[in-house]
């Protein structure tokens, strides 16, 4: 059963350019109780909260519900100083709780302990030593370690999430960017007067490639590594040039160009520039997302009519059809597994993000939003990030594959749109 | 709900209505089948019938917007033609309009345009770029079945990333259902 917690907490990432904040609108109900004690610090001032960003990620997470820190009857700082009684009164089930100690070298150290509350049992215990500008990410590397510990699941707190952003009237409206998962640290990759559209990461998190109008309004594809700053035009056709996606190996893109008058899946050998085509239909093809195997896709086709997904296989170039439900579905992704198709299915006036399980092939609508677009699948397969409207205004959302958990992310100015979902760095 | 048959250019280009379409499902799901079929009930217009009134008692709404004659002057100065929902054939009250554009086009052969087609916000975006780059090759078959030689025409379609207009209203996503006629070089 499901239960509205609407907007527990407002979470504002700490830094000043942090664009995106975090609410979770829709938690489970059997969220696990943890508390996350505030960290004693040591030897001078720490920049960061790290206690903070750890009870934030595993709040956000839907999976977990994070003590308040004043609801607290003691705030350990070490095993010995732990009384278990403390928490169980609570029914508190884990504690997490450290210290961060400002070194004369100006890094830090930061040590935390993971106890399991009503077994009084240590589960991890561990030290690191981060420079100042590494805080944040020792932070969602503690919360990967916790989530796994309790989930057995990967955590997915240490990645990336790569978005686009609209801001009309502004000199350089369009502008491609990049935050941590939980919003923080935006950096600016792209900043245009033109559309940037359909980013899409690298397997190996370095690069990005994304469609860019910038060359006097026409479309191009451009592969971009985000450590240099160096970018590639590698594909610039008559007609559209859109929608890439790298394969799992990294060496290829498949994308859709209409250079033959009418678009078509085609892939892109990247070091070569060869390029082959894998559809030949008179309808549209597009929006193609490689399966986790590498040896085939999905994408969009109208080619029975409206948008319907549809797998190819590239080796033989054979096309079925895999969405049946209702008249439009759109915009594929696959969970890292490949179990789960999730894609865009209309229903009535409104636009929601679906979930196919493509084993038992179960078919879900997930959101309750009605203007969604662009869904992207976290690496740990846990959440589906995605774009849709609210007041008017483009935002991301995340919600989790089984739809219990949602999650709202609203910008502070102008529209985001087109999240991505980084793999693990 | 039917579709229409089509046999010539012409009559796909005239199988637009000022009735459009009442229910409002997607932009242009289906529009890639026949370039002349409507969503739902479809009240097609027929050859003998004016293509355009000078001056239109009908009133401007949503439903009707992409074939209302004030949205058209007849001249090269009318330079976005708007299309039918679930449509990317060109509406016959913009027939004047793209045969001045034609004409203009013959004249100067110096002259090159750039037909950019655009869609509503409804759907997901590179499919919407799909299908706003339908519009742009129906407004580009026009011009040449009028003779204008390909080497002026060009087309790049937008999808929903440049909005005209921005609410999300049947009335703002009938301005955004459009192709610009933008001239690149011997602007009119």
């Amino acid at each position: 059963m499901k239960a509205i917690i609407a907007v527990l907490i407002v979470f504002l990432s700490t830094g000043a350019k942090a664009q995106l904040m975090i609410q979770v609108t829709e938690g489970r109900v059997d969220a696990v109780p943890i508390a996350v004690v505030p960290f004693a610090v040591s030897g001078g001032s720490v920049p960061e909260s790290v206690d903070q960003i750890i009870a934030a990620n595993l709040h956000r997470s839907g999976q977990f519900r994070p003590l308040p820190p004043e609801d607290m009857l003691s705030r350990p700082a070490r095993a010995e100083d732990v009384s278990y009684r403390d928490f169980r009164v609570l029914g508190t089930e884990y504690l997490v709780f450290g210290r961060v100690e400002a070194l004369p070298t100006g890094a830090y150290r930061v040590s935390y302990e993971l106890h399991d509350v009503p077994r009084g049992t240590r589960l991890i215990s561990e030290t690191y030593e981060p420079a100042v500008s590494q805080l944040r990410d020792v932070a969602h590397a503690i919360s990967d370690r916790i989530y796994e510990q309790l989930t057995g699941v990967r955590g997915a707190f240490a990645t990336r999430i790569l978005y686009v952003t609209h801001n009309r009237g502004a000199d350089f409206p369009f502008q491609l960017q990049y935050a941590d998962a939980d919003g923080a640290r935006v950096q600016t990759v792209l900043r245009s007067r033109e559309p940037i559209m359909s980013p899409s990461w690298s397997p190996d998190g370095k690069r990005v490639a994304y469609v860019s109008f910038e060359a006097d309004g026409r479309p191009g594809i451009y592969i971009h590594e985000l450590a240099t700053m160096q970018r590639q035009l590698v594909s610039s056709f008559d007609g559209i040039n859109g929608a890439p996606d790298w394969s799992p190996d990294g060496k290829r893109l498949a994308l859709t160009l209409s250079r033959d008058g009418n678009p078509e899946i085609y892939m892109l050998e990247i070091a070569s520039g060869q390029l082959t085509r894998l559809t030949n239909h008179y309808a549209i093809d597009t929006e193609p997302r490689w399966l986790p195997d590498g040896q085939s896709l999905v994408f969009t086709s109208s080619r029975g009519g409206g948008p319907q997904i549809y797998r190819l296989n590239i080796r033989d170039q054979s096309v079925r059809r895999i969405s049946f439900e209702g008249s439009y579905n759109s915009n594929p992704a696959v969970t890292p597994d490949g179990r789960y198709l999730t894609y865009i299915h209309r229903r009535g006036n409104n636009f929601h993000v679906a979930v196919q399980d493509l084993q038992r092939q179960t078919f879900n609508i997930v959101t309750t939003t009605q203007q969604d677009e662009s869904p992207s699948v976290a690496p740990n397969g846990s959440m589906i990030i995605y774009a849709t409207k609210h007041g008017g205004k483009g935002v991301l959302q995340a919600v989790s594959v089984d739809g219990r958990i949602k999650v709202h992310l609203p910008s502070k100015e102008g529209e985001v749109r087109e999240p991505s979902w980084s793999p693990f760095l | 709900m039917h579709a229409i048959a089509t046999k010539s250019l012409f009559a796909v280009l005239l199988a637009t209505t000022l009735a459009a379409c009442s229910s409002k499902p997607t932009d242009d799901q289906s529009g890639d089948l026949q370039p002349g079929r409507a969503g739902s009930e479809v009240a097609p217009v027929s050859e003998q019938q004016p293509v355009q009134p000078q001056q239109s008692s009908i009133a401007l709404t949503a439903d009707n917007f992409h074939n209302h004659p004030s949205n058209y002057d007849g001249t090269t100065s009318s330079r976005v033609i708007y299309f039918a929902f679930d449509n990317s054939s060109v509406p016959a009250a913009s027939f004047e309009t793209l045969r001045a554009h034609a004409n203009y086009l013959k004249g100067n052969s110096n002259a090159k345009v750039r037909l950019e087609g655009h869609a509503d916000e409804r759907g997901t975006r590179e499919y919407n770029v799909a299908l706003s780059e339908r519009r742009a090759q129906s407004v580009e078959k026009f011009l040449r079945v009028q003779g204008v030689s390909a080497a002026q025409i060009e087309v790049v379609s937008y999808g929903e990333e440049k909005p005209a207009a921005y609410g999300s209203d049947e009335m703002s996503w009938a301005k955004n259902r459009r192709v610009e006629l933008n001239y690149l070089s011997g602007r009119p």
